[in-house]
């Protein structure tokens, strides 16, 4: 049950011409749409693993890794 | 100061800001002008400039003789230094720079 003292939306209160006018936008607003839908792509496929097929020890994989980090760094001007 | 010293130190100080002008790594990765690919070098992103060549010509030169050092203490190959060069390097490119993925050039998000 509505509160007597509760504002009610013109649209509301006047049921046939909440229709009307919502179908007007709707038709309108859809022409005026159809022109300037912008396609977003968005990449979500699944990270690929990369297998290197490096042959190299454990040992030194990690000291390569760790001398490359200083290659590849803003210091060394290389990267 | 004689006339020829002093034309000489401006034709000087125009070649050095010259040089100064140049584009640097940082200012090529950051305009999307290269990027880094699982080759372990840079790559030119979208159309070549004289000075785009110049610059990952000199890099890349420079990052070979490192992944040769590298290669050689390690008794390994640089054939290895530098795949696994490639993995870090696209791993560590920021946000906005380019990597080539799959043989495209993709701006990392």
């Amino acid at each position: 049950m509505k509160p007597s003292n509760m504002k009610t939306p013109l649209l509301t209160s006047l049921p046939l011409t909440g229709l009307v006018v919502c179908s007007l936008g709707l038709l309108i607003g859809g022409l005026g749409l159809s022109a300037c839908t912008p396609t977003v792509k968005v990449d979500t496929r699944e990270p690929i693993t990369i297998n290197l097929n490096v042959n190299i020890k454990h040992e030194i994989l990690i000291k390569v890794d760790k001398e490359l980090d200083d290659v590849l760094s803003e210091d060394s001007g290389l990267f | 100061m004689t006339i020829l010293l002093r034309k000489g130190l401006t034709i000087a100080t125009l070649i050095f800001s010259m040089a100064a002008l140049g584009l640097t790594l940082p200012e090529a990765k950051n305009q999307g002008l290269v990027g880094e690919q699982t080759t372990g070098y840079l790559g030119i992103v979208g159309q070549p400039t004289s000075d785009i060549e110049a610059l990952i010509k000199d890099i890349n030169a420079r990052r070979h003789s490192a992944y040769e050092n590298i290669a050689k203490k390690n008794n390994t190959s640089v054939e290895d230094v530098e795949k696994l060069a490639g993995q870090k390097a696209m791993q560590k490119t920021a946000p906005g720079q380019y990597v080539k993925s799959d043989g495209r050039w993709v701006k990392v998000q």
